[in-house]
């Protein structure tokens, strides 16, 4: 879906901001500090209704205002209003009529952001990994998002039990209670992520394979504690004393993790700084053909500074892969125009330069 | 805020610390009662007062009361053998406003939520167990909210109720009345179909 046009107030450090975009690659340009990467953020925000570095809405509006509002019109007269206020809550309206609530508007319109900060996914714990898993599946399936925050709940009220018992035994009951809350959600996910993982694996190879050539062999596998057949609540219940023990649910898919492994070594422990940037790479774009093979419709992608971060080898493969002809629209943030211009001219895809 | 009378200022004060009432709104609950009659104002502060003084908790089934027992549970037409679970007072009325119940009820004041710090010991469970306790009873129906505090309160009541012998239920969750089916969720409309009824003409 194309972006026409994107009107920011007292959004980070933008106070007024207009953008006219068009088809084709859209360079934002300006120095350090002129807020570039708040463009892409905001871009995001109105596809997920959160931004992609903070998730605390009240840091984002700018010094000493009191609300920030993000609104973009898009092709076909849509537009999308995202609205905060300090005093009140945030609203998030498609075409005028306000969400009832917000999570519906999630799966409307996706986005791929690639940035330098993407380096987390395969350095940083498992954490990072699941987030990025979740929030794949939820743009493309609501019950999965669905399981995903009823699971949250029944976890954050079991732990909040475990806690307050500070290492006592507890009533086993009441520890079940939540168990059978825990399992029907737990369940779906850990077979969601499964199904996710075998799929996703597919379209990661693909593109690792043009990227890096079929020399190198990355591969991804899906760890999680419970396994078939055994019942999901047996597989809680077996954990009691050890939760009761440790004040916390020491077991179930919130301990889920990927594993990323490169001709059969870690890639967190044996892989180049290249080959790392290389993965972080492949996996963004396998994001953007999993979004369009499961909703048929083009994602939008943000490019966080690319050319500056990575090198020109994979920077051209990338471009490569996101200009065969399937991207309509492209955002790419830069302090050279002319770099962008390098770069992008043998795409022959439409260029347009905002300066910020 | 600073307000010119120290009168004022308590009466916002007292006013601004019930639910969904802000000092704005008490100040403009304050200039109402200013305009009104003398009795009309005292008529209020009495009935207020009465919620303190003449009012009783029934000390069978927690419900407010005028007297040691409430009017549901002191007539003999409602049937004893059959309890209705809720959260509270405003529950129960909602479900007597139906006019299609008529057992006992039970308020538990109250969910488990751990969050809350709200143990099962916090709430009125073990005045239920004990009603439950000689045989008298052969249903609880419970009818609590579908919320992880909701589900949870029920599957503990349930798994206490069944060394009692005691048939448990709790109420239907589906489609509202008057709703389509397209804009139900999955969850409720998988639960839906799972605990679905028989239909015969
Ligand atoms: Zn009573």
């Amino acid at each position: 879906m194309l972006l026409k046009t994107l009107q920011l107030f007292n959004f980070k450090n933008h106070a007024d901001l207009r953008l006219d975009f068009k088809p084709g690659i859209n360079a934002i340009t300006g120095s350090n500090g002129s807020g570039k990467t708040n463009v892409l953020d905001a871009i995001f925000f109105l596809s997920n209704g959160k931004s992609f570095f903070n998730s605390i809405d009240s840091q984002l509006v700018r010094m000493s205002a009191d609300f920030f509002s993000i609104h973009g019109w898009f092709e076909e007269d849509v537009d999308i209003l995202v609205q905060f206020d300090t005093q009140r809550k945030k609203t998030i309206k498609r075409n005028e009529k306000a969400y009832k609530r917000l999570i519906d508007h999630i799966g409307y319109l996706q986005t791929v952001f690639i940035t330098p900060y993407d380096i987390a996914l395969v350095n940083e714990g498992s954490e990072e990994r699941r987030r990025f898993v979740d929030f794949t599946l939820c743009q493309t399936s609501p019950s999965y998002l669905q399981a995903l925050s009823q699971y949250k709940k029944a976890l954050d009220a079991r732990n909040a039990l475990l806690k307050a018992a500070e290492g006592r035994p507890l009533d086993t009951i009441l520890l079940e209670a939540y168990d059978d809350k825990l399992a029907g959600p737990g369940q779906y996910i850990a077979d969601a992520r499964a199904e996710f993982s075998k799929e996703f694996f597919g379209l990661l190879k693909a593109v690792w394979n043009h990227l890096s050539g079929p020399n190198d062999e990355l591969n991804w596998t899906y760890e999680t504690q419970w396994s078939q057949p055994q019942s999901y609540r047996t597989f809680l219940a077996e954990a009691h004393a050890q939760d009761c023990q440790a004040g916390r649910s020491t077991r179930g898919i919130h301990k889920d993790d990927w594993v990323f492994e490169l001709n059969g070594q870690s890639l967190k422990r044996m892989g180049s700084q290249g080959q790392i940037k290389s993965a972080i790479i492949a996996i963004k774009l396998a994001q953007f053909d999993y979004f369009k093979s499961k909703t048929g419709k083009t994602p939008v992608l943000l490019l966080d500074d690319i050319f500056e971060k990575i090198d020109k080898q994979r920077s051209d493969a990338l471009i490569q892969w996101v200009g065969s002809g399937r991207m309509p629209q492209i955002f790419i943030t830069d302090t050279h125009y002319e770099r962008i211009r390098s770069h992008t001219e043998q795409l022959g895809l439409e260029l347009s330069q905002h300066h910020l | 805020m600073q307000y010119t009378s120290e009168v004022v200022e308590q009466a916002v004060e007292a006013l601004s610390g019930f639910p969904g009432i802000g000092r704005r709104t008490a100040l403009r609950l304050v200039m109402h009662l200013l305009k009104r009659p003398d009795m009309e104002v005292a008529r209020l502060a009495e009935a207020l007062l009465k919620l303190k003084t003449d009012l009783f908790v029934c000390k069978i089934c927690n419900n407010v009361s005028d007297g040691e027992t409430c009017q549901v549970c002191s007539n003999p037409a409602r049937e004893a053998s059959l309890i209705c679970v809720v959260e509270d007072y405003s529950d129960q009325m909602a479900i007597e406003s139906t006019g299609q119940y008529r057992g006992v009820y039970h308020i538990l004041s109250g969910l488990i939520s751990p969050m809350d710090g709200i143990g099962p010991e916090d709430i009125h469970v073990n005045s239920l167990l004990k009603r439950a306790e000689d045989g008298s009873v052969n249903e609880v129906i419970m009818a609590l909210s579908a919320t992880v505090e909701g589900d949870t309160t029920m599957y503990y009541l349930a798994r206490k109720l069944k060394d009692y012998g005691v048939k448990t239920s709790c109420i239907a969750r589906g489609i509202a009345v008057g709703g389509e089916i397209e804009y139900a969720d999955e969850i409720t409309l998988a639960r839906s179909l799972q605990q679905r009824t028989p239909y015969s003409v």
